[in-house]
């Protein structure tokens, strides 16, 4: 008879041990969650707080790193622009074209864009595409 | 002042990514154009000491020069070196950011001798005076 008393009341022991770890594990567990938003909370204050004031500076450094560089045409016109400028130049010279004054005119400005991108392959590129469309004029 | 701190921390370690970025796309171009025969001679894009006397308002402390070295086996005359350099001064977008990212000066010279040409970037773009604000 007192043997199954004490087995009893170990019994009960245990089952009381076992319901008070688990809720101590989910008291911790809600603890943590609220520390995580204590975090957050006081992170996003600092973030805020500690946001950069648009300057006039930083603005002009910024709209400079977001702009592309074309490396491939900076490469190709270090070695072929002065080539394709010398031929063009002689081509859509203004003074080829003394007797009609339109293309003449025309002649005029493409010049002017051809010497101005002297050193931009690419460019040229285009230039050229446009000489033999509007000035009829074969490479 | 942390918060200046702060970002000025951020923006060092932005600006050292850009820098070895725009260096290394440089490199990148320059060697696919030499390998697939676009470009006759290699060239490749290095950090240098820079020449202090060229400083600007976005100036690094050290290590100011973009140096561009090109590989002809020769010693490069004149005018191909300057060539070279205008063809880099003339993008003002590259220059625009050769300058926000601390470079002052441009160094183009060959991989044979000590002849080369040097140019200050700030005489190839409008800076803006901040510093009066």
């Amino acid at each position: 008879m007192n043997d199954t008393l004490i087995q009893d009341s170990l019994k009960v022991a245990e089952k009381v041990v076992a319901k008070t770890t688990e809720n101590n594990d989910s008291s911790n567990l809600w603890m943590w969650v609220a520390i995580g938003e204590f975090a957050i909370i006081i992170g996003l204050i600092l973030a805020n707080r500690f946001k950069r004031k648009p300057n006039a500076k930083q603005q002009f450094k910024d709209e400079s790193l977001a702009q592309e560089v074309d490396f491939n045409n900076i490469i190709n016109s270090s070695f072929h622009s002065n080539e394709l400028y010398d031929i063009l130049k002689v081509k859509c010279h203004p003074d080829r074209f003394p007797t009609d004054p339109k293309l003449n005119e025309i002649a005029e400005k493409l010049f002017q864009e051809i010497t101005k991108s002297k050193t931009n392959v690419k460019r040229l590129q285009e230039l050229k595409i446009e000489a033999q469309q509007k000035l009829n004029i074969n490479f | 002042m942390l918060s200046n701190s702060w970002n000025n921390i951020l923006d060092w370690f932005r600006d050292r990514s850009e820098r070895s970025k725009l260096v290394r796309s440089f490199n990148e171009s320059a060697r696919n154009s030499f390998v697939g025969g676009i470009a006759p001679t290699l060239l490749k894009a290095k950090i240098s000491k820079g020449e202090s006397a060229y400083k600007h308002q976005f100036s690094n402390w050290l290590n100011t020069g973009y140096r561009i070295q090109a590989f002809t086996g020769r010693q490069l005359s004149k005018d191909e070196l300057m060539h070279i350099g205008k063809v880099i001064l003339n993008d003002e977008i590259l220059v625009r950011k050769l300058v926000v990212l601390g470079w002052d000066t441009l160094e183009i010279h060959g991989d044979e001798g000590t002849y080369g040409c040097r140019w200050q970037l700030k005489d190839y773009i409008p800076l803006p005076k901040f510093n009066q604000e």
